[in-house]
């Protein structure tokens, strides 16, 4: 196809195609599963071209129509949005199959499949966006599309949770768009990068900064303000679980990455990016402190996903720690996203083949009768930690090599020390599966899901030996300011 | 927790917000925008309304997207579960119906009006969706009874409609040059004047139907 060379034919079909699957899954719910397969497939293979693409060529910022920013909307498609939709290409195609053997046939569980092409669509749109304001629109379709998978399983716990996350969601969104509006009045543009070359460091800057910061980091659902997340994604059905840790999180913990790297690069002093991790510290032991003290199985996942948003958190310090600093964090969310999903689809086998109940006291029997299941959540488990031969173990290596090089030692502590706490409440979680004690496989669980949740523990080893590519493609990203 | 004490935190954070926003904006002197960019690219596009050009041309894909918002909220909803009964008895008496019979003809003109506007002055989707939706409203109020709802596929269509050849026009920018979300030079007017019309139709019944508050069929009459 003519012109398919270039970087805007990429971005562009990276929208179409989810865009155009959700809307077909919409009108036919009952086509679902075979319209999201297709879909998926596709995405998948077109995030890989769009890869390839900044691998070869470089980074690329397009305008939407043939009009320029500041009048037009541009895309950006380099290194860092490529990775993440590389992620989000890798843990939808995974999560997909999955869920050909988790949603039921019937009316009601088949709207899942148009929900998660929206989710989907939503997200490629976040990552490739380069324009503040198209960015909060992308925001209100992930929180829409993320409130209805949380709601999806019914039962009153369910719907409050949705609720909820619906509101904490709208506030973070109301506290971005003024952000959006502070920028625009001092600025007249939208363009992240016309934004960046604009800079700025007035009392309006700050407000819109920490606006904008405080928005998404509710999104992200850093400490103190995750008190959503748990009973959110711990009563989604298990896709949605494994889809809203692993990605919707990272969204929006993509767009503050993105503000800080560009729009408030003036802003960023060490005082404020100190600030920024030291907040992602208290995550890690809070979440972690958490999930010890958790008897069920998916709010200990979910605490869990608590903890390690708090390392992502780790970005912005190291922004001024050196060029590049970043993208050990960046390269986390990879590690993260395979880990967690994998750990919510092997809860969900769990819990259905327990009858619904995920009390780890009960869950210990079924683990003992489940092989696949149990590995699975061994070598997920593993990579959560950072032990060796995970992608886990090298994204946690990067890590503290950079707080080493750059002088930051102290990171590196509270790295290890999340490191050990992450091990305890992991260990807790499989500990009673490898004592002796009687096993039963419970319930019946499609062979698919558990043969999908093992493909995926294994993507967790081997995406190890990623790390290299996986930073090569981050570090395709043009950054002026810090961390460039 | 006592609800008081969250109200008097969440009030007195409103209030430095509010008092943060005031002393930062206080001196800042207002940015003019992208109007002057705007003024110069009018000659360029179809539309002699700047705000449409910008909503379907210049920042189409928002527009888009922003549909795009409108239609998962429907499709949300219906996730959620079947609609109530509608609670409201029918109005006893031929004035309501007499005066309804009238007024819904009225507003669906001035609905079209509003959008076939958009192109000069005033007016667009949005709007005429908005108003059309309104006369849905009334309709549905009137004969709470009987809600005469086309078939589960034709209302899955009719919300769809929009954000679909919205989409299709912005492919079709693609092998014809001015790439994804762009016109062909010299047919924009007609295209947008398409986008907003199927748009408004969209809007309106979407508007309707998030009204109902649910879906209005069971679950066994997905097609």
């Amino acid at each position: 196809m003519e012109g398919m060379s270039d970087g805007l034919t990429w971005a562009a079909w990276l929208l179409i195609v989810p865009l155009a699957g959700a809307l077909l899954a919409g009108v036919w719910p009952r086509a679902g599963r075979w319209i999201a397969l297709a879909t998926s497939v596709l995405v998948a293979l077109l995030a890989l071209g769009a890869a390839a693409q900044v691998w070869t060529q470089g980074p690329q910022v397009v305008s939407l129509g043939g009009w320029v920013p500041p009048l037009g909307i541009g895309l950006r498609l380099d290194g860092l949005a490529a990775f993440m939709l590389l992620v989000a290409a890798l843990v939808g195609l995974f999560v997909g199959g999955y869920s050909l053997g988790y949603i039921p046939r019937d009316g009601h569980g088949e709207r899942f499949w148009a929900l998660w092409l929206w989710l989907w669509a939503a997200l490629n749109a976040l990552f490739l966006s380069g324009d503040v304001f198209n960015l909060y629109v992308t925001l209100e379709l992930v929180v829409l599309a993320s409130t209805a998978l949380v709601a999806l399983s019914g039962g009153a716990a369910a719907l409050l949770a949705a609720m909820r996350y619906l509101m904490v969601g709208l506030l973070g969104s109301m506290a971005y768009l003024m952000g959006v509006a502070l920028l625009y009045t001092q600025h007249g543009v939208l363009d992240l990068g016309l934004l960046a070359q604009r800079g700025g460091e007035g009392t309006a800057m700050m407000l819109a900064a920490t606006l904008m910061s405080v928005g998404l980091m509710a999104k992200a659902a850093l400490f103190p303000l995750h008190v959503w997340l748990p009973p959110a994604h711990g009563s989604a059905p298990a896709p949605a679980s494994a889809l809203l840790s692993a990605l919707v999180v990272k969204g929006a913990f993509y767009i503050l990455l993105r503000l800080w790297l560009t729009v408030f690069q003036d802003l960023a002093h060490p005082g404020v990016m100190q600030l920024l991790g030291g907040m992602g510290m208290l995550a890690v032991f809070w979440g972690g402190f958490m999930s010890l003290s958790a008897d069920r199985l998916k709010p200990l996942v979910a605490y869990s996903t608590v903890a390690q948003v708090g390392y992502l958190f780790l970005a912005f310090p190291f922004l001024l720690a050196g060029p590049g600093g970043w993208h050990a964090a960046v390269f986390l969310v990879a590690a993260h996203a395979t880990a967690k999903a994998c750990l919510f689809m092997a809860a969900g086998n769990l819990q259905e083949a327990n009858g619904g109940d995920d009390r780890l006291a009960s869950v210990a029997e079924v683990m003992r009768a489940r092989p696949l299941t149990s590995f699975a959540l061994g070598i997920a488990g593993a990579s959560l930690v950072g032990l060796p031969f995970t992608v886990g173990f090298v994204a946690k290596w990067i890590l503290l090599q950079t707080a080493i090089t750059s002088g930051a030692a102290f990171w590196a502590v509270g790295v290890v020390a999340g490191g050990l706490l992450t091990g305890a409440y992991v260990f807790r979680l499989l500990g009673p599966a490898f004592r002796p004690g009687p096993g039963r496989s419970g319930r019946p669980v499609p062979v698919l899901r558990e043969g999908v949740t093992l493909a995926l523990a294994l993507v967790c080893v081997l995406l190890g030996f990623a790390g290299s590519a996986g930073l090569r493609l981050i570090a395709a990203t043009p950054v002026a300011g810090p961390g460039g | 927790m006592n609800p008081r004490p969250l109200s008097l935190l969440s009030g007195g954070l409103s209030a430095l917000l509010a008092l943060l926003l005031v002393s930062a904006l206080w001196d800042t002197p207002v940015h003019e925008g992208v109007s002057a960019s705007v003024a110069g690219a009018m000659g360029h596009t179809g539309v002699a309304h700047p705000v449409t050009a910008v909503l379907l041309d210049f920042r189409a894909y928002d527009t888009l997207l922003e549909m795009a918002v409108v239609l998962l909220a429907v499709l949300a909803t219906w996730s959620l579960g079947r609609c109530d009964t509608l609670p409201a008895r029918p109005v006893q008496g031929p004035v309501m119906r007499g005066g309804l019979r009238h007024l819904i003809p009225l507003a669906v003109l001035t609905g079209g009006y509003l959008i076939w506007a958009g192109g000069a002055g005033s007016g667009g989707a949005f709007q005429g969706g908005a108003v059309l939706a309104a006369s849905g409203v009334m309709w549905v109020l009137a004969w709470p009874r009987r809600p005469d709802l086309p078939a589960p596929l034709g209302l899955r269509v009719g919300v769809t409609l929009g954000v679909a050849v919205f989409l299709a026009i912005g492919v079709a920018g693609l092998p014809l040059g001015p790439g994804f979300m762009g016109y062909p030079p010299g047919w924009s007017y007609g295209l947008i004047l398409t986008v907003e019309t199927a748009a408004a139709c969209s809007i309106a019944l979407s508007l309707v139907l998030l009204f109902l508050g649910g879906r209005p069929w069971r679950d066994a009459e997905d097609g």
